[in-house]
């Protein structure tokens, strides 16, 4: 029972183009995902925060019901579940249009959505109140307020935790692979299929995950040093024991 | 960053100039832990699957308790266990070069260049390709399969016999049956191409099976047998002994009868030819 | 809409796939319960481990946890399921294979978590102790720690769910845990929404209800600061 590594499998053949297609699909997966996210996350982590209770508690039910179960069922359940329960002529575009793609982007976007959710619940929550009544007190609706202040400063606020949840996505991404959507971990299990080279496939896919987030990880904190409001956010303790 | 860097750097060199190897064999391996581990499929019946009362049995499964399993422990002199662990055919082979498992016990079709990278036991099934489909759709098999959207499984033959001569058919890859035949229910492919006793199988165990219908001539020769890792002559006389003393004392064709046959889960008459060609595979003592 | 497949599997499902009695091995609690305990306590010893002051200790410390937080934890499933036969030259469970993942994965994490503990601890405690006459090793186990476990446990209880619904990726590799438990079911069935919905419903029981409480108790811990 002896394991010969074999490295040359990694660019001989298809693996390498294996590599970088499942590559450029998850970056594909992730960015839609992400625009996603980031969207229903503003939009209902501003409506937890507002006085009228209804929206209030609609948010909170977004938030609370996808984020308490795994990515895993949302994923099983937007791939198989759903498409059933869609008109026809809805189901056959899909069908033709890689429906496991779709229904990636659409349980990593929902899913992460209710957890950036709570990140700018919480960035706006640390906004002093005097800036919300400022606003007001000059002439802006509570509906400016939030769109010219709240949620500029928020933003700007959160990148740290956003950053975290951002690289958690990309690295959630992965969990495509269980509905097929030929991502990079889809691939590395793809090389090992048709080598055999199980270490090698991984440490390959190893390798780009840790670059890919280095990279993300690296341009949003050069994004936090430009864009942060000094004096409001904590600065980070440095103390060794 | 730079300290991170080179400890990867220097691990990867590490990993690249070591071989892991043990002189062990598979059967010093049983002996030593007392368990023969096999890998197995849950959802492909009546191979092996999981049954309504959510018990993992099949035909492949039961060959291995009363024919192999039985041997390895007469020759090892020890009450042997078995173990069984779930593979489909994009991981079958990794858990067996990785030590996973000793076996696979499955549906694993025996091709030329499958042996480049593991061994095959005798052939204990002999099936073809055909396809699944919708009953009443307008597909007959392999000529009318173009332009339509077929599955397959990861790494399957079949997957690989579609992508090479009906090019402009689009091919589906899944994990394993159950995701196929799921997709296939949904209507997200048209058909779904396996070897046809996989396919009677799936359609006497689905929910509706007169919903289904399994169509085409055998495009392909898929002959069964159990792999297990290369260079372990031993291990392989074992399970070849152990396979060949099943139909010699007409084990094998009681447990065809319990499972494919006309009572069985699955009826599936053998046909004459391969009732011959197994019973070929007898060599003398 | 067939709910009957639930009812008449709900002993599969429940008891083999989220307790883990049954003849498969499995159990989402069977995974997920030793997984935080040991995951924590290796945490403790990488959290403390980033806070050393010699470079030997706090560089791979931090090395490890920067590793793990930038690799998905499908990968590193994956590197155990097939290095680790390779390596002892023997096959293991399921069952080990994933709860050794996830310890190595989620220790990670809860060494950011102790680390951040302790670091918000007030360093005129650690002062005051060195004052006193304590050792190093003494300040930590007797003044550090324990304040600084206090301070952790909402975190400590938030990753824990967090773990909660990771163990859904055992079922990768066969574990038979609760998501794996209905995909079985489902392969026969086909009734993918109705079993689906039903596990979504249990993981978010023990999510929520661990969350509320785990609020609970921080409200309740910061009515009396130190």
């Amino acid at each position: 029972m002896t394991y010969n590594f074999d490295w040359s499998v990694l660019w001989s053949g298809q693996s390498g183009l294996w590599l970088l297609q499942g590559l450029v699909t998850t970056i594909e997966i992730s960015v839609i995902a992400w625009v996603l996210a980031v969207a229903l996350g503003i939009l209902s982590g501003a409506l937890r925060t507002v006085s009228i209770a209804p929206l209030r508690w609609l948010a909170g039910f977004y938030t609370e019901f996808f984020r308490n179960v795994p990515l895993l069922v949302w994923m099983f359940f937007w791939y198989f579940a759903v498409p059933p329960l869609l008109p026809q002529f809805l189901q056959d575009w899909l069908f033709d249009h890689g429906v496991e793609f779709l229904a990636a982007v659409v349980a990593l976007g929902v899913y992460h959505g209710a957890r950036f959710s709570e990140v700018m619940r919480s960035g706006i929550q640390s906004i002093p109140k005097t800036q919300s009544e400022a606003a007001v007190s000059t002439g802006l609706t509570m509906a400016q307020a939030y769109r010219l202040i709240i949620i500029p400063i928020a933003l700007r606020l959160i990148i740290p935790p956003a950053t975290n949840e951002s690289l958690n996505l990309i690295k959630n991404s992965s969990i495509a692979l269980t509905i097929g959507v030929a991502e990079l971990t889809f691939q590395t299990r793809q090389i090992e299929t048709y080598t055999a080279k199980a270490f090698e496939a991984l440490t390959a896919g190893t390798l780009i995950y840790l670059m890919l987030c280095l990279a993300i990880a690296v341009t949003m904190s050069q994004l936090e040093k430009r864009f942060a409001i000094p004096g409001m956010i904590a600065k980070r303790q440095t103390g060794e024991f | 960053m730079k300290p991170m860097l080179l400890l990867l750097t220097t691990l990867i060199a590490i990993a690249g100039s070591i071989t892991v190897s043990r002189g062990e064999t598979t059967l010093e391996k049983i002996s030593q832990t007392g368990i023969f581990t096999i890998g197995t499929r849950t959802g492909s019946p009546p191979f092996a699957y999981v049954n309504r009362n959510n018990e993992w049995v099949g035909f492949s499964i039961d060959l291995v308790e009363t024919s192999i399993l039985p041997l390895i422990s007469k020759k090892l002199n020890k009450q042997i266990k078995l173990e069984k662990k779930e593979s489909a055919p994009n991981t079958r082979i990794p858990l067996l070069t990785s030590n996973a498992v000793d076996l696979i016990a499955e549906t694993m079709t025996d091709t030329q260049s499958r042996r480049e990278q593991v061994d095959f036991s005798l052939t204990f099934f002999a099936t073809g390709a055909q396809f699944l489909v919708k009953k009443g759709t307008p597909i007959k098999g392999i000529q009318t399969i173009a332009g339509k959207r077929v599955a397959a499984q990861q790494g399957s033959t079949n997957a690989k016999i579609i992508r090479e001569r009906v090019p402009n058919a689009k091919l589906l890859e899944f994990p394993d049956q159950p995701a196929a035949f799921q997709a296939l229910v949904q209507g997200q492919v048209q058909a779904y191409t396996n070897d046809g006793i996989q396919l009677a199988g799936l359609k006497a165990k689905a929910p509706k099976p007169d919903d289904w219908a399994v169509v085409g001539e055998f495009f392909s020769y898929e002959p069964y047998g159990m792999a297990m890792r290369k260079n372990d002559s031993d291990f392989r006389q074992v399970v070849n002994l152990a396979l060949m003393e099943a139909i010699e004392s007409g084990q094998y064709f009681r447990l065809y009868d319990k499972w494919f046959g006309p009572k069985g889960e699955v009826p599936y008459p053998l046909a004459p030819d391969t009732k011959r060609f197994l019973q070929l595979q007898v060599i003398p003592k | 809409m067939d709910f009957a497949v639930i009812t008449n599997n709900i002993g599969f499902l429940i008891f083999q796939g989220f307790f883990g009695l049954g003849n498969f091995t499995g159990g989402t609690l069977r995974l997920a319960v030793p997984a935080i305990i040991l995951g924590f306590l290796l945490g403790v010893f990488i959290g403390i481990g980033r806070l050393a002051r010699s470079r030997w200790i706090h560089l791979p410390a931090t090395l490890y946890v920067e590793f793990f937080r930038g690799v998905p934890l499908v990968m590193v499933i994956f590197w155990f399921w097939f290095i680790i036969p390779v390596l002892l030259g023997k096959s293991l469970p399921e069952y080990s294979v994933a709860l050794a993942a996830f310890i190595i994965f989620e220790a990670a994490y809860f060494g950011e978590i102790v680390r951040a503990g302790i670091q918000s601890v007030p360093r005129g405690q650690a002062e005051a102790a060195t004052a006193t006459g304590l050792t190093r090793a003494q300040t930590m186990r007797y003044v550090i720690l324990p304040q600084a476990l206090r301070n952790m446990i909402p975190s400590l209880l938030t990753q824990s769910i967090v773990l909660l619904k990771d163990t859904s990726l055992a079922s990768i590799i066969g574990y038979v845990d609760l998501t794996k438990a209905a995909q079985i079911v489902n392969n026969r069935e086909i009734r993918p929404f109705e079993l689906y919905l039903f596990i979504a419903v249990i993981y978010w029981l023990c999510s929520y209800g661990m969350s509320r409480y785990a609020r609970h108790l921080e409200r309740r811990l910061a009515v009396n600061p130190v």
